[in-house]
């Protein structure tokens, strides 16, 4: 093939370049505009707890820690029924059963996160206030019921990949180990298990980036309280107060309110550029290990 | 004895966790279906919505929000197929291939929040569109661009190259070869692509909320600036959040069922091609 400046192969770089222009403006449009935060606190921004519009105290702090206690939560408990479910399916059952099991995980992927916050504020937010009533909270809004909605929303995510990461591993070798005399669970443990390990991180590792990046759901149950430093980090205590996470601040109307005025706007755009970069970096860690996944796990 | 133990403890533990999984979707479409089928009714969707929510249809929002998905997908498909093909065709270095499939990756983890604050700074402010129909459909076509793309890059990745040799060796052009072979016998992997991404982004609020969607008073949009569109996903985000009134209950879970109707509709059509490729990719 002689490869020539049709026109096609114009459009072909043309367009393209739209994709990866698109990409590099994102970035180089949220550090600029939020140039003026930097210069107005300087790195109180990311260590400052208090988020004050009127007075223009801008601490990111909470939301940080928020993220950081809703996704981790949410991967402690997503990640280990995930991959345990896609043991079971790919180890365990015949193909027609493991095919069901896979359309329905595809299907739960698939299902609208404002679908999954209507059912955290009518169910999941009271069944968490009745579990927590031994801790006296003041509502069922808290970081907690935010952690569990995230846990069933990258479920499927965690799943479909770990299924891929199991399926990978080449059936002959789990022959050899069954005629070595191990049985089916034995060499999940010896053989799936162990050669698949980078693949399951992977997987774990785009779960977590799906829970740092996650608004709406997460925006409708986690109560969005400024300014809730916890007195006592090590404890429960921070997880069943209600808080704030970055991708709910961003969501909020202040959003809206904020443009007119450029440190505040600043701060908006430096939430979302550290938001931007955490899950980003997630995601460059999760491709490294498993480079480039071969499903397409629909949400 | 301890051996077999363990296995059946095992096997029994993963189980539960699958039927846990299951469960949930179960669980999640009754109880969306038991409260949501009495709001449906032919004038619920062919009515537009009256007392903020509490009565009327969602005609509008449905309007609304096939707007913005159909905006996507044209907006989607160029870029999609340009990229699919520098990939197969014209990128022969592998580096250069992985530095694609790095930034496609990246690119589908992107939070979608952040996609919303870069259409509010470019679209609403710098183009000054306002809330506008196609800002919405812009940022959406953003977000399910990585989906279409690798699915594509997938059905490519199995087409046979005695195809592109053949034509090759009839004396065919590069650009002959892509518009006549590969194009058309890929077509399958366009198709179901865009279908998983518009199952993807049917749902989607956060790049929508600031930049195209309102809650009323909008029907067809009549240009490009100022026109908002009412959507199914922000019908539901905004009367979830303060409303105690029952009537507007029904509505809310009614608005639920056809959105899930939707995004399980979509991405079932999706499903044979979609595991077929899979299949193919996995043992081709």
């Amino acid at each position: 093939m002689v490869s020539r400046w049709s026109f096609t192969k114009i459009s072909t770089f043309f367009f393209s370049l739209v994709a990866a222009g698109i990409m590099v403006a994102m970035l180089v449009l949220l550090i600029v505009q939020s140039i003026p935060v930097w210069k107005h606190e300087g790195w109180s921004f990311l260590t400052g707890t208090k988020w004050f519009m009127r007075t223009h105290e801008f601490g990111a702090a909470p939301m940080i820690l928020g993220t950081v206690l809703v996704s981790f939560t949410a991967l402690l408990l997503a990640g280990p029924v995930g991959i345990g479910a896609a043991v079971f399916a790919s180890e365990f059952l015949p193909a027609r059963l493991r095919l069901a099991v896979k359309i329905i995980i595809e299907l739960l992927a698939g299902v609208p996160a404002v679908v999954y916050g209507l059912l955290g504020v009518l169910f999941l937010r009271n069944w968490i206030y009745d579990l927590l009533t031994p801790f006296d909270p003041l509502s069922g809004d808290t970081l907690l019921t935010g952690a569990v909605l995230l846990a069933v929303m990258i479920l499927p995510t965690v799943m479909t990949l770990a299924d891929d990461a199991l399926r990978s591993v080449p059936a002959a070798q789990r022959t050899a180990a069954r005629g070595l005399g191990l049985n089916s669970t034995e060499v999940v443990l010896h053989v799936s298990l162990p050669q698949s390990a980078r693949g399951l991180l992977a997987a774990l590792l785009l779960g977590l980036g799906r829970a740092l990046g996650e608004a709406i759901a997460v925006f409708l149950v986690v109560g969005r309280q400024d300014n809730q430093w916890p007195e006592k980090l090590l404890s429960i205590n921070p997880l069943i107060e209600s808080g704030q996470t970055i991708t709910t601040k961003l969501a909020s109307s202040e959003t809206n309110i904020a443009y007119g005025d450029p440190i505040h706007w600043g701060a908006i755009c430096g939430l979302a550029l550290i938001l931007m970069l955490m899950v980003a970096g997630i995601t460059l860690a999760s491709a490294s290990l498993q480079f480039f996944s071969r499903s397409r796990h629909a949400s | 004895m301890r051996r077999k133990l363990v296995h059946h403890l095992f096997r029994g533990i993963t189980a539960l966790c699958a039927l846990l999984a299951c469960g949930i979707l179960g669980w999640l479409v009754w109880a969306i279906a038991r409260r949501g089928l009495p709001a449906i009714s032919w004038n619920f969707f062919t009515e537009q919505i009256k007392l903020v929510g509490a009565s009327g249809g969602i005609f509008f929002n449905i309007i609304g929000t096939g707007i913005l998905l159909l905006t996507a997908l044209v907006a989607t498909l160029p870029v999609a197929v340009s990229l699919a093909l520098l990939h197969g065709v014209y990128l022969r270095d592998g580096k250069r291939k992985r530095a694609l499939e790095t930034m496609l990756y990246v690119l589908n983890g992107m939070p979608s929040i952040v996609c919303g604050i870069f259409g509010f700074i470019v679209f609403v402010n710098y183009f000054g569109w306002g809330k506008s129909w196609l800002s919405g459909g812009l940022l959406l076509a953003i977000i399910m661009l990585p989906t279409v793309t690798v699915a594509l890059m997938e059905r490519m990745a199995t087409l046979p190259s005695k195809y592109v040799e053949a034509a090759s060796g009839l004396g065919m052009r590069q650009s002959q070869i892509i518009w006549s072979v590969i194009l058309p016998q890929t077509l399958s992997g366009i198709i179901t692509g865009s279908l998983l991404g518009l199952a993807r982004i049917a749902g989607e609020i956060a790049p929508i909320m600031f930049t195209a969607t309102i809650f009323a008073g909008a029907s067809f949009p009549k240009g490009i600036k100022e026109s908002p569109v009412l959507s199914l996903p922000y019908h539901i985000f905004i009367l979830v959040q303060d409303s105690f009134d029952p009537g507007v209950a029904e509505k809310i879970w009614g608005t639920a069922l056809v959105m899930l109707g939707l995004v399980f509709t979509l991405s079932l059509i999706a499903l044979p091609a979609r595991l077929k490729i899979h299949e193919e990719a996995h043992h081709g």
